[in-house]
């Protein structure tokens, strides 16, 4: 036994294990009482004691512990990885990353001590103890951590001294002694661990390459702990710690961090209107005998004595016969240098600009809603808000939490999720400081724009059209009342729009389930194009859309919605706003910038507790479902794996008996593909022909369990074996043994058999000695003797 | 290197072989039963090393020698080892003559072909060293004279393993000399069968002075044995056992160049024997146990386990 693995030496690394478990228990929870973090501290240590007593110490300790001892190891360090998300979900309680970290290296030090009859695994818990003792020194000021810290430094002198000493042990072996005596009964292969190490390397090599390295340090970053952050994200962050990167206020009020600043800027530059006709292209221009004059509101031009904010500007009716956007010149750097603003958390996410409730089919345009008179917001405190018109309901999931942190907004919008319940924006405490510029569309009162630097707080509350109930929706019957504005189906292509409603969802019962009808018809059915759009003289672009092209911009997607869900009798309008894509997601920043021309339309529907709820029909767009929790994550990717394979039942059946036979019959295969490239192409020499046969041969004796023992030679492993029953005398299996005994010791000379001869024995042997004889003949033991 | 020795279906010489064959024969009649023994004896023999035989009286050790030494054809001398057994009763003195008035050099048993040191143990340390030269340089030097011995002087020397009382165990220096050490065991129930059939009638004061080689014919097969073919990779191998030996934490002493040596020649020599001009692995194998529990300062009962410790710890070159 080697010295270092002295009784005495293990003993004190299990003190020094005990030690650090201990200290890192009382450092992960300060509050905790004293005894109870030693009590938890002392299970651990008890198992591992345990374990220890049961473990059978290796003949060699200086010998690398076997595979299994490895994997439990890593099984050890993963598991606080593996068991937190079902501890948040089940228990809703929960460690912050970095305790889940020091909580893995805890577990290895304890899975190390319990093989520390390995040399290699006592000296590393060694090593993880000094690191879980320096974590938690200089994680807590607890008094008895000096106690721990005064006893660990004690047992590491000794334990140093004494691997010292008995190290010395080694100066004295003679230089000529110096050789590792290692018994190899086996010979070196490839492991399919090994390969499976390799293969993961590649692999992520390959990741790395493909995703850059950039990403790949943030995805790395995403993993280790930080400091700085609110706690807001993450419940269960220590102390702020493990919240996500520091946020800083800058001196810019346009910079990215979600840190409220005094620095506000005002500017009235660009307009929304801007960006719709750079997404969208140009709105149609009506002959001068049709141009029309709209007036600003009186109230408005008293109030403001100069230039209308763009919200309340006249004339921002859409028009739905546009000519698609005109390819740039030169795209403006300073268009998509910068998001108008940022969001931090959850997306896809919809924030309404613009409400379009009625459509003139004279003129083909969307005509901007009402603006509300009755809108409540009930101050909450602590600068909250609240939207006082809506009634409970119990058909929504979790609430959301949002940070928009306005940069470069072209209105005075407050920008917001759709399904808001209620906002804050700091030091803005009043109710009176908003207004609705539509329903849903809040606007801070008597501003041209929203300042940047502006963070918006907001709740909103998320849905699944599957689990909204029948009577959710608001319903009106198109026939009693065909004039409101939500309700609002253009006489023209009414009996059109009736027709594909009914022919679509007609034969569900009302409720959530036409709608969801209507979403599928349209994202499975149709194609977004932003570069299509209706001819100039077509009469009704949206019955273009459905019925001839079946492809266009989303605006089109959005209005057949609206019409064909009000011909189903609900209540909807069509929205204009920002699309805050995940694709867009900053890992850098962890925010989802919002760019101005991440413009996108889409149908919203009254439900009876008063929120417009998303309806996303354009392909390519999604809307904000509830966050899963892992475990129905789960349950549903097994389920539908198992509808997938359900489903190819017949293939997969197929596919898996082809696997399961290749994998049976892969050494059948795989020889015959070695003995026909043997065949093919023979070497130029006796000796490598020789050779080639000599590894055939070893190869059916390993993968038949006569695999030739490290210590014997080819001949002589040869000769062990029994000749094969169809050559009587067993003549070529001698002279092969013969010839291997000469291609693998004799000394380079004339050759002694003629090539023609080495072939035709070679051939003779391997056609003899299938794989099939090998499985035949009784297994030979490690050092070549019968089992 | 021979060309002849080279052929793989002619090696070595029909001559050689013959002699060989005979020498087999004879001595396999001698020691019944005991054909393993035999094949090590013949290579220690054809190796020019020297043989330490260790068994209980009365197994064949002195049949076994004497059958050699008729056989190869020499002078056979024999020394009864006691404990007032001195050098020059070995290596030979000088007597001062009357008659010529100068010293006349009578020459001891180790003026032989054949040697056989019985019971070698039960002399002092001192005598056992007169051996020391005469075996490791084929010479002895007597009042500053160095007297050449014979060039296939070989010796065999016996120990009983079991009595300890008044014994001198051999000192390293000494068993280094030895090419291996053999037990030649009880033999088996039909050998003992054919052994008693052979005694009846026979004298045993009958003297078969039958020589099957002569000294030249065996300097012959010596040195055809010297010349053949060891591969560097087989040398290489050898080397790396040799190294197991000297870290092994039950081998006292670890293989000694010399020894490195023996053990190679006894290899050639096994090959010549199992008529292949160069060495294999196996041939090394097979003559470790003999040539290593010699020298290693091994315990007898855990010599066979410890080499095939070391022989296992090192794969073998292909």
């Amino acid at each position: 036994m080697a010295p270092e693995v002295s009784k005495i030496v293990r003993r004190i690394t299990f003190v020094l294990v005990a030690l650090a478990t201990i200290a890192t228990e009382i450092a992960a929870d300060e509050q905790r009482p004293l005894l109870r973090s030693i009590g938890i501290g002392s299970i651990g240590i008890a198992i591992a004691f345990v374990l220890n007593w049961l473990v059978r110490f290796p003949e060699d300790p200086k010998r690398n512990p076997p595979l299994w001892v490895t994997i439990l190891v890593l099984l050890a360090a993963g598991a606080p990885f593996l068991i937190e998300p079902f501890r948040r979900d089940w228990f809703n309680d929960g460690n912050p990353l970095e305790l889940q970290m020091v909580y893995g290296l805890r577990n290895v030090a304890l899975a190390l001590v319990v093989f520390s009859g390995w040399l290699l695994c006592l000296r590393i818990a060694a090593i993880t103890s000094l690191f879980l003792i320096l974590f938690a020194t200089a994680s807590t000021n607890d008094t008895a951590m000096m106690v721990l810290l005064g006893l660990y430094t004690t047992c590491g002198a000794l334990w140093l001294m004494l691997t010292y000493w008995t190290g010395l042990r080694s100066v004295f072996v003679p230089p000529e002694k110096e050789v590792n005596l290692e018994i190899q009964t086996q010979s070196n292969r490839w492991s399919w661990v090994g390969l499976g190490v390799l293969g993961l390397l590649l692999g992520l090599s390959l990741a790395v390459i493909v995703v850059g390295p950039q990403r790949t340090v943030y995805v790395l970053g995403e993993w280790l702990p930080t400091s700085g952050g609110t706690g807001e994200t993450d419940p269960f962050a220590r102390s702020g710690i493990g919240d996500g990167p520091e946020e800083v206020a800058g001196d810019n009020a346009q910079a990215a961090g979600m840190v409220d600043t005094e620095k506000l800027i005002e500017d009235n530059r660009n307009a929304l209107i801007d960006a719709v006709g750079d997404t969208y292209g140009p709105p149609h221009k009506p002959n001068k005998d049709q141009e029309r004059m709209v007036a600003a509101g009186l109230a408005d031009v008293i109030q403001f004595h100069g230039k209308l904010p763009e919200n309340r500007r006249p004339s921002r009716d859409f028009d739905t016969g546009r000519k698609g956007p005109q390819a740039k010149k030169s795209p403006s750097e300073s268009q998509n240098a910068r998001g108008v603003f940022e969001v931090q958390g959850r997306t896809p996410l919809h924030v309404r600009l613009v409400v379009y409730e009625k459509y003139d089919v004279s003129k083909n345009r969307w005509l901007e809603g009402r603006r509300p008179t009755n809108r409540l917001l009930e101050e909450e405190g602590n600068d909250w808000m609240r939207l006082g018109h809506l009634r409970e309901a119990d058909w929504y999931s979790s609430v959301e939490r949002h940070q928009l942190k306005v940069a470069d907004l072209k209105s005075n919008i407050v920008p917001t999720p759709a399904s808001l319940t209620r906002f804050k924006i700091r030091r803005v405490d009043r109710a009176d400081y908003y207004e609705w510029d539509f329903e849903g569309v809040l606007a801070i009162a008597g501003r041209g724009r929203t300042p940047s630097g502006v963070i918006v707080y907001t709740d909103s509350v998320t849905f699944n059209w599957q689990n909204l109930p029948e009577s959710s929706l608001m319903t009106i019957s198109p026939s009693k009342n065909p004039a409101h504005q939500l309700n609002h189906i253009p006489e023209e292509i009414r009996p059109q729009i009736e027709q594909i409603a009914q022919q679509w969802a007609g034969h569900l019962p009302q409720g959530p389930r036409q709608i969801e009808a209507i979403i599928n018809q349209l994202r499975s059915g149709y194609e977004h194009n932003r570069e299509i759009s209706s001819p100039e003289d077509h009469p009704h672009p949206v019955l273009w859309f459905l019925t001839e092209s079946r492809t266009g911009p989303d605006y089109l997607f959005a209005s057949s919605a609206t019409f064909l869900l009000r011909a189903l009798g609900y209540q909807t309008r069509l929205c204009l706003g920002y699309y805050a894509s995940p694709d867009s997601y900053d890992p850098k920043s962890g925010h989802t910038p919002v760019k101005a021309n991440d413009l996108h339309f889409w149908t919203e529907v009254k439900s009876r507790d008063g929120h417009w709820l998303v309806v996303e029909t354009t392909p390519g767009y999604e809307m904000l479902t509830p966050e899963i929790p892992l475990r129905e994550k789960i349950l549903n990717t097994l389920s539908q794996m198992g509808s997938w394979l359900l489903g190819h039942a017949l293939s997969v059946m197929i596919i898996v008996l082809i696997v399961l036979a290749l994998w049976l019959r892969r050494r059948e295969i795989w020889d015959f593909i070695l003995c026909q490239l043997w065949s093919w192409f023979p070497s130029r020499t006796w000796e490598k022909q020789v050779f080639r046969t000599l590894k055939l041969l070893e190869k059916r004796g390993r993968w038949t369990g006569h695999a030739r023992p490290n210590q014997t030679t080819p001949p002589r492993w040869m000769r062990q074996l029994t000749p094969p029953p169809s050559q009587s005398d067993g003549q070529d299996w001698n002279q092969l043994a013969r010839m291997a005994e000469w291609a693998c010791y004799a000394p380079q000379m004339a050759s002694p058999w003629s090539i023609d001869e080495v072939h035709a024995v070679c051939r003779s042997v391997l056609s003899c000695c299938s794989l099939r004889y090998w499985r035949k003949i009784p297994p030979l033991s490690a050092t070549g003797e019968w089992k | 290197m021979n060309r002849a020795i080279m052929e793989p279906n002619s090696s070595p010489p029909m001559t050689s072989l013959a002699q060989i064959s005979y020498l087999r024969n004879h001595l396999n009649q001698a020691l019944r039963g005991k054909p393993q023994v035999i094949e090590f004896v013949m290579a220690c023999l054809l190796a020019q090393g020297h043989l330490l035989l260790e068994d209980l009286p009365g197994l064949g050790k002195t049949t076994l020698a004497k059958a050699l030494a008729q056989a190869v054809g020499g002078q056979f001398s024999r020394v009864q080892c006691t404990p007032d057994l001195l050098p020059g009763d070995i290596t030979g003195f000088s007597v001062f003559n009357q008659k010529t008035r100068e010293f006349d050099f009578l020459p001891g048993p180790v003026f032989s072909d054949v040697l056989l040191a019985d019971e070698i143990n039960r002399t002092t340390p001192r005598t056992q060293s007169a051996l020391l030269e005469a075996m490791a340089e084929r010479q002895v030097t007597i009042d500053n004279v160095q007297h050449t011995l014979s060039p296939t002087f070989f010796v065999i020397a016996t120990q009983n393993p079991v009595e300890h009382h008044g014994t001198y165990p051999l000192p390293e220096a000494q068993l280094d000399r030895f090419a291996m050490k053999l037990s030649i065991g009880y033999p088996e129930r039909n050998d003992e069968l054919s052994l008693l059939a052979a005694a009846v009638g026979d004298s045993p004061n009958k003297k078969n002075s039958s020589e099957l080689l002569n000294k030249q014919a065996l300097q012959t097969l010596q040195n055809q044995v010297i010349r053949v073919a060891v591969e560097p990779k087989v040398q290489g191998y050898l080397v790396d056992l040799a190294r197991v030996t000297r870290s092994h934490p039950k081998v006292n002493l670890g293989l000694s160049p010399r020894g490195l040596l023996i053990w190679q020649r006894v290899s050639q020599a096994w090959a010549f024997l199992k008529e292949r001009p160069f060495v294999t692995p196996d041939d090394i194998q097979q003559v470790a146990v003999p040539v290593l529990s010699v020298r290693l300062g091994l315990v007898s009962d855990q010599a066979q386990k410890v080499i095939e410790q070391i022989l296992a710890s090192i794969p073998v070159p292909v």
